[in-house]
């Protein structure tokens, strides 16, 4: 008897090493799905793109089941390439830079992932995680927007295939309650804001306290990417001589004041949407990116938003004279590959990246709403096509013709710089600080904290 | 916990005559014991440990997190004097550890004493003390942040019901967005503490109480000279948790105020996370974290000789 229970606890040993050991292996596989796929896909590495053998692609998206693009890229591709598969792999879309960056220094990064923002291309682009593809950007459409941001030195590294503008919304319905006059394509902030305080008053008049002319979400890029784009001289931006920044705090604080659009702490305390606000009418008007056009038809649909007549018009310039080719500002988005693909893969990765830039990709983009990075007549018909999507002439024209400059300068600071300003835009727009002071101190800490 | 269990059968079988007892059984024992702890320690090795090494390395780098991490001594700590963020997030910390603590440490205690009676549905009221410690912190951030709205929130309302014609502004305000984020955070903690105390208060003998109340001790005499005296080694595990979660503070903090407004609420734990993921400066993101670190250790270790001084 007294043998056995010995004999069991020398059997325990072993085995509770063993239970220990799994436990701490599953514990730890849990919680990275996407190394699991990327290692499996690596099965393929065998096979040759050039012989028009079987090859499979990894590709790093985000929020699959609500983002279609990288689907419908991955599928307009395949359909012209069937020896090609591209698996799409997905990624939370709030935390896509940390993940991939993390991913990308473990080495089980995806062969193609996406640049979300171009002001990590620098960071990605200097560490060497991005493959020269210069041999792609010079076969694609030169009128395929924004390529040359991703160019460092003569060499491409990365491809857009999708190039968001901000425009200004409205809604047409709002105000014609208001008896006010729908945007013209002609204004300046100054007619902007009128237009917010008429709509405002018109809207109360008629006896709809509800809404109100404008709604300015409380991201920092509602009000310093317009800056950026419209008031910034040359490179100012970069050094932080950010003072051409005050007088679009003080038009934004002065519409807050006089009650034209809703205040800023009561976004931040009452977790407002923008696509609350402007899809269920509180607001009659609204600058927002290009991505809400596709976002505000599919919540029609699922009853989300209410529907009511709408339109889109270039966004208020600072003078008339850049009516014709207003300036906007926007945000790319690009694909590039990543330097530890197998090299077999190469080509057909390349294929990939030179499909995207296509006028085919651009059409299947604007057929789901997307803002392709190459807009010609043929895309704006497929954009325009789409059902609830507004039919008049403006609309068309803020789609296709603006110069957009960037929401923010790029540089190896800009991360930094960012920081430093999106604090500035929270004291400045809650009130805690002047735009003046505020913008001072931002600049302050910028030239000691970043550009030291 | 495991190995004193697990002595008590060993000793059990009769050692084998000829070779040197008690050695081998030490041995064993001591294998044994190691094979329990380790599940955990293999976990905490992994995951914590090693991690936590090599953060001491970078903090001496300069590390993007692609390829290598350049060596540069002490350039990431030197940039820490002058750095004035860090400053205000460092002063931001000690503020919020400073009003947090003994805010907690007493309402907790209190709420422990106002629960450790028999009476029915005290297990209702413990109950929903406990409650919002378990709350999802987003969802905490969402509501408070709608009760303290400076113009449609509920406590505003209240306050100027009460006859106070200016409220404060709370998380849109530079001056009160600390304070609303510490009764929040005191808000969320009290319960988990007041668990704790009432642990300690219910392992207090009662004839002690008795013993005081045949002496002639009042209520207050009582708590100072039997209550507290008793309660100390609880006191002190609680002491030495809040202070080290104080100090640690940031999800409550990223989901309420993102350190906004400006960064009045800025904290050294966010102002890492900033540092490294979203601009991508891992060692001086390393070297904050040390600093961050040292200090817990430090006041830690403080606490431990108060402690240890006391129990002489």
């Amino acid at each position: 008897m007294r043998r056995d229970l010995a004999m069991k606890r020398r059997l325990m040993a072993p085995a509770s090493v063993l239970a220990a050991a799994a436990l701490v292996l599953s514990a730890c596989s849990g919680g990275d799905s996407s190394t699991s796929t990327s290692s499996d896909a690596g099965s393929d590495t065998g096979n040759d793109a050039a012989s028009g053998e079987a090859v499979t692609l990894t590709l790093a998206g985000w929020s699959l089941a609500t983002t279609p693009e990288f689907e419908a890229l991955a599928d307009g591709f395949m359909a012209a390439n069937p020896n090609i598969t591209i698996d799409v792999e997905d990624y939370d879309v709030n935390n896509y830079e940390t993940q991939i960056t993390a991913d990308l220094a473990a080495g089980v990064a995806p062969d193609i992932y996406t640049v979300k923002q171009l002001m990590t291309f620098p960071t990605f682009q200097e560490g060497g995680q991005l493959m020269d593809v210069s041999d792609v950007a010079a076969e694609i459409s030169p009128d395929v927007a924004t390529l040359e941001h991703y160019e460092v030195d003569g060499i491409t590294y990365a491809v857009p295939y999708r190039a968001d503008a901000w425009y200004l919304y409205y809604n047409a319905d709002l105000f014609e309650t208001a008896g006010v006059e729908i945007p013209d394509g002609q204004w300046t902030w100054e007619d902007f804001d009128q237009a917010a305080s008429d709509v405002t008053a018109g809207l109360a008049a008629a006896g709809n306290t509800d809404a109100l002319g404008n709604y300015q979400h409380s991201w920092a890029s509602t009000v310093q990417g317009f800056a950026n784009a419209q008031g910034q001289g040359d490179g100012e931006f970069l050094e932080a001589e950010w003072d051409y920044m005050v007088p679009f705090y003080e038009e934004a604080l002065a519409r807050q004041a006089e009650g034209s659009q809703v205040d800023f702490g009561a976004i931040t305390t009452n977790s407002l949407t923008y696509q609350g606000q402007f899809g269920t009418q509180k607001a009659a008007m609204m600058v927002m990116g290009s991505w809400y056009v596709a976002t505000y038809l599919s919540q029609v649909e699922s009853g989300d938003a209410e529907s009511f007549s709408w339109g889109f018009a270039p966004v208020p310039q600072q003078t008339t004279e850049t009516a014709e080719n207003p300036v906007t500002f926007g945000s790319p988005t690009a694909m590039g590959i990543n330097p530890a693909i197998d090299e077999s893969k190469v080509s057909a990765a390349k294929a990939f990246l030179t499909y995207i830039a296509s006028e085919d990709a651009a059409i299947a983009l604007a057929e789901i709403g997307i803002t392709p990075a190459l807009t010609n007549d043929a895309v704006a018909d497929a954009m325009f096509a789409k059902d609830g999507m507004p039919t008049d002439d403006l609309s068309r024209f803020a789609f296709t013709t603006h110069q957009t400059a960037l929401e923010v300068p790029l540089g190896t600071d800009s991360p930094g710089l960012q920081t430093v300003l999106g604090d500035a835009h929270t004291a400045i727009m809650s009130g805690s600080v002047s735009p003046q002071d505020g913008i001072a101190e931002a600049m302050e800490r910028a030239k000691s904290e970043v550009l030291d | 916990m495991a190995v004193p269990v697990l002595e008590k059968p060993a000793a059990a079988p009769a050692p084998p005559p000829r070779r040197k007892p008690g050695q081998r059984l030490k041995v064993r024992n001591a294998v044994i014991g190691w094979t329990f702890i380790l599940p955990n320690f293999l976990g905490f090795a992994t995951l914590t440990l090693v991690p936590v090494l090599i953060l001491m390395y970078l903090g001496f780098t300069s590390w993007n997190a692609f390829g290598q991490a350049t060596w540069i001594g002490t350039e990431n700590f030197q940039r820490l004097i002058t750095d004035k963020t860090f400053h205000t997030a460092l002063f931001n910390t000690f503020y919020y550890a400073a009003v947090h603590i003994p805010l907690t440490l007493g309402i907790s205690l209190g709420l422990a004493l106002l629960l450790n009676r028999k009476l029915r549905g005290m297990g209702f009221f413990r109950t929903v003390a406990f409650f919002p410690y378990i709350t999802s912190i987003v969802a905490i951030a969402v509501v408070w942040n709608m009760l303290f709205s400076p113009d449609s929130g509920v406590i505003n309302q209240f306050l100027m019901w009460i006859g106070i014609d200016n409220p404060p502004g709370w998380t849109t305000s530079t001056d009160w967005a600390m304070p609303a984020v510490i009764i929040v955070g005191t808000w969320r903690d009290m319960g988990y503490y007041m668990l704790l105390f009432l642990a300690g208060l219910q392992a207090i003998p009662g004839e002690l109480y008795e013993a005081a109340r045949v002496d002639g001790a009042n209520g207050l005499r009582r708590f100072l000279n039997v209550t507290l005296p008793c309660l100390r080694p609880t006191t002190f595990f609680v002491t030495v948790m809040l202070t080290i979660n104080s100090f640690k503070i940031f999800d409550l903090i990223l989901v309420m105020t993102d350190g906004g407004p400006g960064t009045a609420t800025l904290v050294l734990s966010q102002y890492i996370y900033r540092k490294g993921f979203e601009e991508y400066d891992f060692g001086y993101a390393s070297a904050v974290a040390i600093v961050l670190f040292l200090i817990c250790l430090v006041v830690t270790i403080v606490q431990f000789m108060v402690n240890k001084r006391r129990e002489r």
